[in-house]
C-alpha cells in the first residue's frame, strides 16, 4: 500500500511541474495532502492514538483541505494561468522526471548508509528528495507568486515524507514543527500575497525589481 | 524563570500591538528592555548551568544576550526619534513595537536553547518577527523586500529543518537519543558521518540567510535596504549573531567527529565566496544602506573564514562578531540621521557630512575606520588573528586571496565614505529638522566600546570568549 501511495505521490510531482492553470495547483495540493494522509496512516498506525490523530488531522484537515481552500480564496477570479518560466510544457516533465531518477539513484547509493530499517527509509528518502528538488525547480522556473507558494508547499510535503523515514522515533516533534512552519508561512505569505496583488496589479515576480544595486 | 520571560514577551508583544497611545507603546518596549535586563542578571548567576529541560546558559549565549540587550535598548531609543520625525501612523508604530518584542524574544530563545528542534523553531520565529519589521515603511520597496525575505527565509528554514531530520536519521542507529546539544555531543562519534555531513550542509545553507552569507544573501541585503535603519541595525548585528550561534551549536556538537575537516572546508568555501560577492558589490553599489549591508556580509565571511581555521581562529571569530555588532549597529543608526538630513540613501547626493552634522560625521568616520579595521579599532586585532590562524594552518594562498579581496572592499568603502564625509556635492539638499546630537552620542559610545576592547582587551571579554570555545578541538 505504501509503495502504491509513494508512486502516486511521485506521479503527482511530475504533474505539478507541468501544470499551467493555477486552479489545478490547488487540486494537486489537495491530492498530495490525501496521499500523505494515507502514508502517515499506513506507517504510523502503531503509534499512540493522540500522536496518530494529530498527524492525521494535520495531513487531512490542514494539507488536504485548509491550505488549498485558503490559496484558492486569496487568488479567486484573478489569476487563471501562471507566468511560466524558461522551461515550459513537456520539457518540465522531462526535467522533473530527470530529478526523480537522480533522487532514485541517490537513494540507492545511500541505501547502505541508512539505519536498520533501510528499505523503508530508502523509499521515503527518495520520494522526499524528489519532492524537495522538484519544489526548488518550480520555484526557480516560474515567475508567478502563486507558483512560489505552491513550490514552498511541495518542499514542505517532501520534508514531511522525510520525517516518515524516521518512523516513529520523533513524529510529534516533527509534525508539530511542520505544522507550525506551514501554518505561519502560508498564512503570512498569503496575507502579503494579497497586498502584493493589490499593489502590483498582477502576480508576476518580474515586477519585483525595485531593489537593486 | 525563562518560561515566565517568554510568557511576558508574548503578553507585552500583544499589548504593544493593541495599545495605540504612542507614549505607552514606547513605554512597553522600554519595559521589555528592563525585563531583559532582569533576565540578564538571572543569567549571570546561572552561567554554565541548565535553566530547565530545554534551555541553558553558556558563555557564548550570555555574550550575545548582552549585545542583544544593548542593541535593543539603543534601537528603541532611536525609534522614538524616528517616528516623531517621520510622523508614522499609530497602528504601524504599534505593530513595529510588537514585532520588535517578538523578534527579540525569538532571538533570546535561539541564544539560550539547548535543543536542536527548539533552536530551529525559534529561528523560524525570527523570520516572522523580522518580516513585520521589514514591512514597516509600507512602500513598494518594503513590500518587495518583505515578500522576498519571507519566501527565501521560509525555504532556507525548511532546508535547515531537513538538516535536523538528517540528524534524526543519523541518530536512529543509537538508542535513547534526543535532540539536546549534550546528548548529540556525547554520541556524535557513533553517528553516521554521511548523515552528519548532510545535516551540517543543510544547516549552513538554511541559516546563511540569517548571517547574510552565500548562497541566500540577496534577500538579507534587500531587507536591510528597504527597512528603517534601526531594523537594518538589528539584522546586521543581533540576527547575524543568532545565525552564527545556530551554526556554531551544530559545529560544536559534531566537532569531535571525523567530519571536522569537512565542516571547516565548507565554512571556508562559504566564507571565501561570500567575501568575493561582497567585494564585487561594494565596488559598484551606490546606496549607503546596501553598502553597509554588503560590509556586514564581508564581516560575516571573515568570521566564517577565521572560524574554519580553528585554534586562535575561534577566538578571532567571536571577538570579531562582538565588535562588528556594535559598530555596524551604530553605523546603521547614523544612516537614519543622514537620511533625515539629505532625504536620500545615494552616496552621490550626500556630501560634506562632517561640516553639516559634525558629531554625526565623526561617528561615520570612526565607524568607517572600525569596519576597515584601522587602528585603534578593535577589529584590527581580530582580523590580524584571523590572518595569523590562516598562516598557522599553511593557508598562504587563501590568506593572500582574502587580503586582496579585503583591500578591494576597503578601496570601495573608502571612495564612498570619504566622499560622504568630506566632499561637497552639488546635488545634495540639506534639511536639519529633527537632528540632535543625542543620537550621535549614543552611537559614539558603541564605537568607543569597540575601541576600548581593541586597545585594552578587557579580561572579562577574553575569559568569556575562551570559556565559550573551550569545548572546541584545539
Amino acid at each position: 500500500m505504501a509503495n502504491f501511495l509513494i508512486i502516486l505521490f511521485i506521479m503527482s510531482l511530475i504533474y505539478v511541474a507541468k501544470v499551467e492553470m493555477v486552479k489545478s495547483y490547488f487540486s494537486l495540493m489537495a491530492v498530495q495532502g490525501i496521499i500523505l494522509f494515507g502514508l502517515a496512516y499506513v506507517e504510523l498506525k502503531e503509534n499512540e492514538i493522540v500522536q496518530l490523530l494529530f498527524i492525521l488531522v494535520e495531513t487531512l484537515i490542514f494539507k488536504a483541505i485548509f491550505v488549498p481552500i485558503f490559496l484558492s480564496r486569496i487568488t479567486k477570479h484573478k489569476i487563471h494561468r501562471h507566468h511560466s518560466g524558461p522551461i515550459k510544457g513537456y520539457y518540465s516533465v522531462l526535467f522533473s522526471t530527470a530529478i526523480i531518477v537522480i533522487s532514485f539513484l541517490c537513494g540507492y547509493m545511500l541505501h547502505d548508509e541508512l539505519g536498520a530499517d533501510a528499505d523503508l527509509q530508502a523509499k521515503y528518502f527518495t520520494a522526499a528528495i524528489s519532492s524537495i528538488l522538484v519544489g526548488l525547480f518550480i520555484a526557480i522556473n516560474n515567475r508567478d507568486l502563486v507558483t512560489h507558494l505552491i513550490s514552498y508547499l511541495v518542499i514542505e510535503n517532501g520534508i514531511f515524507l522525510l520525517s516518515l523515514a524516521l518512523g516513529s522515533s520523533m513524529p510529534m516533534f516533527v509534525n508539530a514543527a511542520i505544522l507550525l512552519d506551514i501554518f505561519t508561512s502560508v498564512l503570512i505569505m498569503g496575507i502579503f500575497f494579497n497586498k502584493m496583488k493589490d499593489y502590483f496589479q498582477n502576480t508576476d515576480s518580474s515586477q519585483l525589481s525595485q531593489l537593486k544595486d | 524563570m525563562l518560561y515566565s520571560f517568554f510568557g511576558l514577551t508574548a503578553i507585552l508583544s500583544l499589548t504593544a500591538y493593541f495599545v495605540r497611545s504612542r507614549n505607552i507603546n514606547h513605554g512597553i518596549t522600554l519595559a521589555y528592555v528592563g525585563l531583559m535586563g532582569g533576565l540578564g542578571y538571572y543569567l549571570t548567576q546561572h552561567v554554565g548551568k541548565p535553566l530547565n529541560d530545554f534551555f541553558y546558559c553558556d558563555t557564548l549565549g550570555l555574550i550575545f544576550y548582552f549585545i542583544l540587550l544593548l542593541v535593543t535598548l539603543v534601537s528603541s531609543i532611536h525609534y522614538v526619534k524616528f517616528v516623531t520625525f517621520r510622523d508614522i501612523k499609530s497602528d504601524v508604530e504599534s505593530l513595529h513595537n510588537a514585532g520588535t518584542i517578538f523578534f527579540t524574544g525569538a532571538i533570546v530563545g535561539v541564544l539560550l536553547t539547548s535543543h536542536f528542534g527548539i533552536l530551529w523553531a525559534f529561528m523560524e520565529a525570527t523570520t516572522l518577527g523580522a518580516s513585520i519589521l521589514i514591512y514597516h515603511n509600507r512602500t513598494r520597496e518594503s513590500l518587495e523586500a518583505t515578500w522576498k525575505y519571507l519566501f527565501i527565509c521560509s525555504i532556507g528554514i525548511a532546508l535547515a529543518f531537513a538538516g535536523v531530520l538528517f540528524l534524526g536519521l543519523a541518530g536512529q542507529q543509537v538508542s535513547n537519543i534526543d535532540f539536546s546539544f549534550s546528548t548529540i555531543r556525547s554520541v556524535s562519534t557513533e553517528l553516521n558521518p554521511v548523515w552528519l555531513k548532510a545535516c551540517f550542509l543543510l544547516i549552513v545553507t538554511g541559516f546563511s540567510v540569517k548571517l547574510g552569507l552565500v548562497p541566500l544573501f540577496n534577500v538579507d541585503i534587500d531587507a536591510k535596504d528597504a527597512s528603517p535603519s534601526q531594523v537594518g541595525a538589528s539584522l546586521s548585528s543581533v540576527l547575524m549573531n543568532a545565525g552564527f550561534i545556530a551554526i556554531y551549536r551544530f559545529y560544536e556538537a559534531f566537532s569531535h567527529t571525523s567530519i571536522l575537516p569537512w565542516m571547516n572546508k565548507l565554512l571556508m568555501i562559504t566564507g571565501i565566496l561570500s567575501l568575493f560577492f561582497s567585494a564585487v558589490y561594494i565596488l559598484k553599489v551606490k546606496n549607503v544602506k546596501r553598502m553597509f549591508a554588503y560590509s556586514s556580509m564581508e564581516h560575516a565571511a571573515l568570521v566564517m573564514i577565521a572560524f574554519s581555521c580553528g585554534g586562535i581562529g575561534y577566538f578571532a571569530a567571536i571577538l570579531h562578531l562582538i565588535m562588528h555588532s556594535l559598530v555596524k549597529a551604530s553605523l546603521f543608526f547614523q544612516v537614519s540621521q543622514m537620511h533625515r538630513i539629505y532625504d536620500s540613501k545615494l552616496d552621490e547626493k550626500i556630501g560634506s557630512y562632517l561640516r553639516v552634522n559634525p558629531l554625526g560625521g565623526i561617528v561615520l568616520l570612526l565607524g568607517f575606520l572600525s569596519i576597515i579595521a584601522m587602528p585603534p579599532s578593535g577589529m584590527l586585532i581580530s582580523e590580524l588573528m584571523m590572518f595569523q590562524s590562516l598562516i598557522a594552518n599553511n593557508y598562504w594562498w587563501i590568506a593572500i586571496l582574502v587580503l586582496l579581496m579585503v583591500l578591494l572592499i576597503i578601496y570601495g568603502l573608502a571612495i564612498k565614505m570619504l566622499g560622504i564625509v568630506f566632499l561637497k556635492k552639488s546635488s545634495a539638499s540639506i534639511n536639519m529638522r529633527g537632528v540632535t546630537n543625542f543620537e550621535s552620542v549614543i552611537q559614539l559610545v558603541l564605537i568607543i566600546i569597540v575601541f576600548y576592547i581593541g586597545l585594552f582587551r578587557p579580561e572579562i571579554i577574553v575569559q568569556s570568549i575562551n570559556s565559550a570555545i573551550e569545548s572546541l578541538p584545539s
